[in-house]
């Protein structure tokens, strides 16, 4: 009977794993005095919104660009704005965040209870596109708004879903602007490794249809798990295909475990392109010069030329985001402030907190803003938005394509890694 | 051919850090009984005091060992002299659960501290040499080497000297040791010492070849249950034989089976283990118990 010992225990631990970390501790909110009653009384009107992101897990570290990015527009909303007009009445907005520790049952769970025992008004997303597949499913069971920025999965928008939102340029079309640049300059071949979930998924179907339409050869195509280790595997095979270019779909861990196994097999794409990574000056911090030529897509940097009345200039917004939490922004942290300010208006415009007039105020929404232009489609998309393409050069973040936001020159091919 | 060749030895280097990686959680298990479900998170703060030394004052991840190696026996020491040794007796469940507590607040305090943005020791040599046509790892073949001498050194010690021969004597009958005098807390206490130290020093070892972030630990817990099954508890020569199998076997599906090698890779680590609970439950080498004590 003993036999059974180890199975229980090892059961025992899965269970604990996912039950003991379970009790959720709101993140952030209004005072912890404020009383949820007070919202229908006269003195003071509150619109509640909530949202689920990870502070720990996989995504903790996207997850707290996220969270600031809200937090940078809550503050500005209610403290220097005036909070959200509706009909007249200035409404002051009280947030409600809650660790979904980067599993997708828990950021479900997570969700139903905003809305059930919370009683939120609406939903921001949160981070990653896996977790946004649960997420939304629960909004549009219980008809509550959802707008978010983290998750761009295409797949997310072929449900018919009515109440999902999202401001960000779809994944399908992350590599498009540096395959096209790489192929003007010669590139002929590509080799595309994924970790397979929604949004690498996406990213990497899209890199494969964005390859042939610019006369790509796609050499190989390879998949691996999340929490994946050890990539040589992939790196070594890839290694013999020799490829011009190298796409790497994945999230920011996995953009050091690429570059460190490129480094170390002696893989020499004469471009990598990484998703996710790239983007984020902490790789540069961690990776030094081998972090250079590497290319990646983003979408948005504080270079880029938009500006709003809200939050002026992408540049003001990134000093101010800076000045707050002592980094400068990711572009995860501005779609995320974006997010937020694409509710916000959509509920100015709507002149009401009810679902249907919101959903209309969405739809009809067509603004640009220091993130860029915002304006949904049928589906909730945002089809408006370009993706831009940076290289890191000389240990900088620097936008190479598309060519009206370029501020430098794409340095292609990258030297082998002996010769640098 | 040279693909081949060039795989195996990717293995093989994968297999010899998988082996020195799992020491630690092999060792407390054979001797104590005691599956460390914070292993993983052991292996992260010594990686981060890689990261930090190297940082700091630009200590080589290697040379760290020196200072690491001691400090980790200590923290070993002192967390089972103080803490697990009033659990070793209880039911199983106990120290299960004060070790998977353990993890959580390891892995929650590091993120408080250095919070969660991945780290990395970018050392300067972390290319690779070619080698009668192989590309041979720098990093990687200097962690095999040190895996090895780690391994025999902790081999001969378990063997040859007194000490080892009283933590043997203690895995294999605490009564009976315990009546030969052999003081059972201070061997735990022992154990447990050198398996952190080592299990820190796996974590520092790896800190150069990929990213460091406080939830890093659980997976590498996981794939140390699994060489630990495969390999027997507490037997050092198993650690070495199931983490080779294991590392080979992964690089070999990872290279050889298109498109998804790399998820399959992951997935055969798992099918072994549950083949080998059913088929050899006393791991390919006879380990030091068991794991199912009535199994034989």
């Amino acid at each position: 009977m003993k036999r059974l010992g180890i199975s229980v225990l090892l059961c025992a631990w899965g269970l604990l794993l996912t039950a003991c970390l379970a009790p959720p501790t709101p993140v952030d909110s209004a005072p912890a005095g404020t009383e949820r009653a007070g919202r229908n009384a006269d003195a003071e009107r509150i619109i509640t919104i909530g949202a689920a992101v990870s502070e720990t897990g996989r995504f903790s570290r996207e997850g707290r660009d996220t969270r600031q990015g809200y937090l940078t527009w809550l503050d500005w909303v209610n403290d220097e704005y005036g909070g959200i007009e509706v009909d007249g009445e200035r409404y002051r907005v009280e947030l409600l965040m809650y660790d979904d520790e980067g599993d997708p049952d828990t950021a479900s769970k997570l969700v139903e209870q905003l809305i059930n025992q919370d009683q939120v008004d609406f939903l921001l997303g949160p981070y990653s596109s896996s977790l946004t597949q649960g997420t939304s499913a629960i909004a549009e069971k219980y008809n509550k708004i959802m707008v978010e920025g983290n998750g761009s999965a295409e797949t997310l928008f072929e449900r018919g879903f009515q109440n999902l939102f999202a401001v960000l340029t779809p994944a399908g079309n992350y590599t498009q602007s540096a395959l096209e640049m790489l192929a003007a300059r010669g590139a002929e071949t590509v080799a595309i490794a994924y970790e397979d979930t929604a949004f690498p998924t996406n990213v990497a179907q899209g890199a494969e249809r964005w390859a042939a339409a610019y006369g790509l050869e796609v050499l190989g195509v390879e998949t691996y798990p999340r929490e994946v280790a050890d990539v040589s595997g992939i790196m070594s095979k890839f290694k013999e295909l020799d490829p011009d270019i190298f796409v790497g779909g994945g999230h920011f861990n996995d953009a050091i475990l690429f570059i460190r196994a490129a480094k170390e097999l002696d893989f020499n794409p004469k471009a990598m392109v990484i998703t996710v990574g790239p983007s984020n000056p902490k790789l540069i911090t961690e990776m030094g010069a081998d972090a250079e030529y590497v290319l990646g897509p983003t979408q948005w940097e504080a270079s880029m030329s938009y500006a709003d009345e809200y939050f002026g200039t992408a540049a003001d917004y990134a000093a101010r985001y800076e000045d707050k939490w002592g980094e400068p922004p990711t572009y995860q942290a501005a779609e995320s402030t974006a997010t937020a300010l694409a509710l916000h208006l959509a509920i100015e415009a709507a002149g009401a907190l009810d679902t249907d007039s919101v959903r209309e105020g969405l739809r009809s929404l067509d603004v640009v803003t220091f993130y860029g232009p915002i304006n949904f489609d049928d589906t909730g998309k945002n089809a408006s938005k370009p993706m831009g393409a940076i290289q890191i050069q000389d240990g900088e973040i620097l936008v190479v394509a598309p060519e009206r936001a370029a501020v430098a020159e794409l340095r292609y091919p990258a030297p082998a890694w002996k010769d640098r | 051919m040279d693909q081949l060749l060039q795989t195996l030895l990717n293995g093989l280097l994968l297999g010899g850090f998988y082996g020195v990686m799992v020491l630690g959680f092999s060792v407390i298990w054979g001797v104590m009984g005691v599956i460390n479900l914070a292993h993983g998170e052991f292996m992260m703060i010594g990686a981060y005091l890689a990261w930090g030394l190297f940082h700091a004052l630009g200590l080589d991840p290697f040379l760290s060992l020196a200072l690491i190696l001691p400090l980790m026996f200590g923290v070993g020491y002192l967390l089972q002299h103080h803490l697990i040794n009033r659990l070793v007796d209880r039911p199983h469940l106990m120290v299960l659960l004060v070790s998977f507590g353990v993890s959580v607040a390891l892995a929650n305090l590091v993120k408080i501290l250095f919070t969660s943005d991945p780290r990395n020791v970018p050392v300067a040599y972390n290319g690779s040499v070619e080698l009668l046509g192989l590309t041979l790892p720098i990093v990687k073949s200097i962690i095999f080497a040190l895996a090895i001498a780690i391994m025999l050194g902790l081999h001969l010690y378990l063997q040859r000297s007194r000490q080892g021969k009283a933590i043997r004597a203690a895995a294999q009958n605490r009564m009976a040791a315990r009546i030969v005098g052999i003081d059972i807390n201070r061997v735990y206490a022992l154990t447990a010492g050198i398996c952190i130290a080592l299990t820190a020093a796996a974590g520092a070892m790896l800190s150069p070849t990929q990213a460091i972030f406080p939830f890093m630990g659980p997976p590498f817990t996981l794939k140390a249950l699994t060489i630990t099954t495969l390999g027997g508890l507490g037997r050092i020569p198993g650690a070495l034989v199931g983490g080779v199998v294991l590392g080979i076997t992964e690089t070999m599906v990872a290279r050889f089976v298109p498109g998804i090698g790399t998820n399959l890779g992951v997935a055969t680590s798992f099918i072994l283990l549950v083949l080998i609970l059913v088929v050899r439950p006393q791991g390919l080498l006879n380990g030091l118990r068991p794991i199912d004590a009535e199994a034989g």
